[in-house]
């Protein structure tokens, strides 16, 4: 067995490998490397390669430009998606996984598996174009009928993830608790929630990334006067914008998705391991 | 094993998914329905329904607009399949080095798309930090930035979703499809050979339904070529927003009649990628 041809031979593949793999990490973290560093610097004329001055003077300036209360905004969007588009997700996954589990899934599965997931299969600028002149003319505020569309395009996602956790829920627990002597609310409360917990948590965060990011839906049902941290990153990008601004703007959208996806993995680790 | 077992038949099954059902589709048809009877002349006019706005589209930014549409989706498309492929093996092939790597990715993909068209501004633009690595002098540097060949929209659109197409086929290798990539490494096949013979085939699927996601994902979306795209031609996403924001109600309808045929370019992709994956799939069965 060992005919290998000298060419595949383990140090060269190793090797090749090694380089691939610093060229991916490259990849995927070149680009926010300007963002890091235009966020330090007050000064970077061009052709230095680093600041000629380092400061937070692009903080400030954004501080200015409202940047707190636009993300107490997004903040706020991001947090009641999520809190609508989670339990309706879970609810969805449990009925599919339900319908998933029969030997045949019946006709009803796939027509709602299919509607579900119908907010991917549409772009969403162009549903909320339309959706702009039926708001006005049945007159929905325009912030309902925004969380509204952000709720569909969380629906698949929270939906996806809740269906894997349900097609993996042991209903045992359920029933040794309820042969012990607890109710409904307490199986619910002290069994199911702790257990669905980790996917929830997943679910809920897909959910809130997906209005914390948005910026077209916003801008467009928002009529500009709905401004967010992207409405405000966007501004300031297209506009004359100085780089600092913008990179503190970007820097802030990105801790807290990043912080939120470092403790969810961890929980999601956490309820896998248990 | 208990499994959740409610009653199947009796539809409490049904009803557990509709209240998310009734809210992606009330969304979806309140949008495309107004959007459908404004293009057909509703908003301006009462009488019956008319194409006018559909015949009133400049019919050259419509075509260059598609053509641009068609063009950035498939080349962000194809890039993030063989950067997110790429990485997926090597991934798989390699321990710790490669779960960094997979960490990176997972941080990439939550990124919004127009923070990631931020950076790559501020990296690839003629004053941005590549032009000062090269030390490019004044008018030197390629417009990667709002040039003709839209580079800086397809490496945005491919950085962000080649990890995602990364994760994706990651999730979707079974350990059991390793364990057959290992028995042909065994047997003498060098790592081409496998990767023809063994990793591609089985990975085909999970490339599909990822690369159908890419294209119709990017081909519908608006922030990147907007922000990082030349001002003519206009992608579909971009034509149809100027259009709808403009004060006349006809031009409007027209701005309207583009989102529609973003939806059927989207709409079209989405039927190719599933007739592909009906190909694709019988490949996982064992001859």
């Amino acid at each position: 067995m060992s005919r290998r041809p000298r060419r595949d031979g383990p140090v060269r593949t190793v090797l090749v490998r090694r380089v691939g793999l610093v060229l991916l990490a490259l990849w995927w973290t070149l680009p926010l490397v300007p963002v890091a560093l235009w966020a330090v610097a007050d000064r970077w004329s061009y052709p230095s390669l680093l600041p000629d001055v380092w400061g937070t003077g692009g903080w400030a300036a954004a501080w200015d430009d409202g940047a707190g209360a636009a993300a107490l905004r997004s903040a706020a969007l991001g947090l009641a998606v999520a809190a609508i588009a989670t339990p309706l997700g879970a609810l969805a996954g449990q009925g599919l996984a339900r319908a998933e589990r029969t030997a045949a899934p019946p006709r009803w599965a796939v027509v709602l598996a299919t509607a579900v997931v119908l907010p991917v299969a549409v772009p969403s600028f162009a549903t909320v174009l339309g959706l702009t002149s039926l708001a006005l003319r049945l007159h929905v505020p325009a912030v309902v009928a925004l969380v509204a569309v952000l709720v569909a395009v969380a629906l698949p996602y929270t939906t996806w993830v809740m269906q894997a956790r349900w097609a993996g829920y042991d209903c045992g627990y359920e029933d040794a608790a309820r042969t012990l002597g607890a109710d409904r609310v307490t199986v619910l409360r002290r069994v199911r929630l702790p257990a669905l917990a980790p996917g929830l948590a997943v679910a809920a965060f897909l959910a809130f990334l997906v209005a914390w990011g948005d910026y077209v839906a916003t801008l467009v049902l928002g009529g500009g006067r709905f401004l967010t941290l992207q409405q405000l990153l966007g501004a300031t990008a297209a506009g004359s914008g100085s780089e600092p601004v913008v990179a503190a703007l970007a820097v802030t959208t990105l801790a807290p998705a990043l912080l939120l996806l470092a403790v969810v993995s961890r929980l999601d680790r956490a309820g896998a391991a248990s | 094993m208990h499994r959740d077992r409610g009653p199947v038949g009796s539809g409490t099954g049904m009803l557990l998914v509709l209240p998310a059902a009734l809210v992606t589709v009330g969304v979806t048809l309140g949008g495309l329905v107004p959007a459908v009877l404004e293009s057909l002349g509703s908003g301006t006019a009462s009488g019956p329904p008319t194409t006018a706005a559909f015949r009133a589209l400049d019919a050259s930014a419509l075509l260059d607009g598609l053509r641009v549409t068609l063009g950035v989706a498939a080349a962000s498309t194809a890039a993030a399949l063989v950067v997110g492929y790429t990485g997926a093996v090597l991934v798989q092939r390699s321990r710790s080095g490669g779960r960094l790597v997979a960490a990176l990715a997972a941080g990439v993909v939550p990124v919004p798309h127009l923070v990631g068209a931020a950076a790559v501004g501020l990296l690839l633009s003629d004053a941005g930090l590549a032009a000062r690595v090269v030390g490019a002098g004044p008018g030197e540097f390629p417009p990667l930035v709002a040039g003709p060949w839209w580079v800086a929209v397809v490496l945005e659109y491919a950085w962000k979703e080649s990890a995602f197409v990364l994760l994706v086929v990651l999730a979707a290798t079974a350990a059991a499809d390793r364990e057959l990539d290992e028995a042909g490494a065994v047997l003498g096949a060098g790592p081409w050979r496998r990767l023809r013979g063994i990793g591609l085939p089985l990975a085909a699927p999970a490339l599909v339904v990822s690369g159908t996601v890419v294209f119709a994902y990017v081909a519908g979306a608006y922030e990147v070529a907007w922000l990082l795209g030349r001002t003519y031609p206009e992608p579909l996403p971009v034509l149809a927003f100027r259009l709808f924001g403009d004060v006349d109600l006809a031009v409007r309808a027209q701005g309207l009649a583009v989102a529609l045929v973003t939806v059927a370019v989207c709409a079209t992709a989405l039927a190719v990628g599933a007739a592909l994956l009906r190909r694709a799939a019988p490949s996982r069965e064992p001859a």
